[in-house]
């Protein structure tokens, strides 16, 4: 038994796609239409055999209403591993990510948080020396 | 770097956007409402959610009006008012555009789906995993 697989809601797959590819820089593992929806992964660059990350539409009205709440009290969904965080902070500023969490030194990693444009905050963290 | 009260308006104005019939705002009025200019509204709803809030606005009303289609035998006429469209030619085309089909093949369509009189069909209301095998629900 393996952890693979995990999930995060989005408000649209295709704005997901979008962000998660072009900007993030992540790679499209699979995309498998499925009725109005789809079943879209994707895999780090750096590690395409690390976990797959689904995007998963929040047409659900109980995932709408989760995803929402936590937004609302600034609670990041999920944290990617960086190797250098003041690289990838300003990397992801000067495409228009907006922070809600400028990179800060707690205890032995550093994080930041930004919004993914799909209704979450994500947390980006490096590990300390 | 936004600050936490700032992203709190933002998620108010969202869901003020997406307020339909006799609550509905217009974007200025929404602007207004959480205390914002209109240029850095929008500039700053976009960066946040990935659309302006036109869209959004426009991308819920959509969303109303397929959730009447498939739940009420109201007309696409009154459902299109209900939603805050003024006019009908503007409704079907823009519907046409972003949902693929006419208001009324949307109807024929999703009513088959619908086993419960007034329920959304389970179809449309996805479990990510069961997606995995390429079968809704």
């Amino acid at each position: 038994m393996r952890i693979k697989l995990n999930s995060i809601f989005v408000d649209d797959q295709d704005k997901a796609r979008r962000f998660y590819t072009e900007v993030l820089g992540f790679k499209v593992s699979k995309d498998i239409p499925v009725g109005e929806f789809k079943w879209l992964t994707v895999v780090s660059p750096e590690g395409p055999d690390d976990l797959e990350l689904v995007l998963e539409p929040n047409a659900n009205p109980a995932a709408k209403a989760f995803q929402e709440s936590v937004l609302e009290q600034g609670i990041p969904i999920t944290g990617f591993e960086v190797d250098d965080i003041q690289a990838e902070y300003r990397r992801l500023k000067d495409q228009g990510v907006v922070f809600t969490m400028n990179p800060t030194q707690t205890g032995p990693v550093t994080v930041a948080v930004f919004a993914d444009t799909c209704g979450n905050l994500i947390q980006l963290y490096q590990a300390g020396g | 770097m936004l600050h936490k009260d700032v992203l709190i308006r933002l998620c108010q104005a969202r869901d003020m956007l997406r307020e339909t019939g006799d609550g509905a705002l217009s974007v200025r009025h929404v602007a207004e409402e959480i205390g914002m200019s209109l240029y850095h509204f929008i500039h700053l709803f976009k960066a946040v959610f990935g659309e302006t809030p036109k869209q959004c606005q426009l991308k819920a009303r959509l969303e109303e009006a397929k959730v009447l289609f498939m739940t009420t035998e109201t007309s696409v006429t009154d459902i299109c008012m209900e939603v805050g469209f003024s006019s009908l030619g503007t409704f079907s085309y823009v519907f046409a555009r972003r949902v693929g089909v006419a208001p009324s093949a949307y109807r024929a369509a999703a009513r088959s789906m619908v086993q419960v009189p007034g329920e959304i069909p389970k179809k449309l209301i996805p479990g990510c995993l069961s997606l995995m095998s390429g079968s809704p629900g």
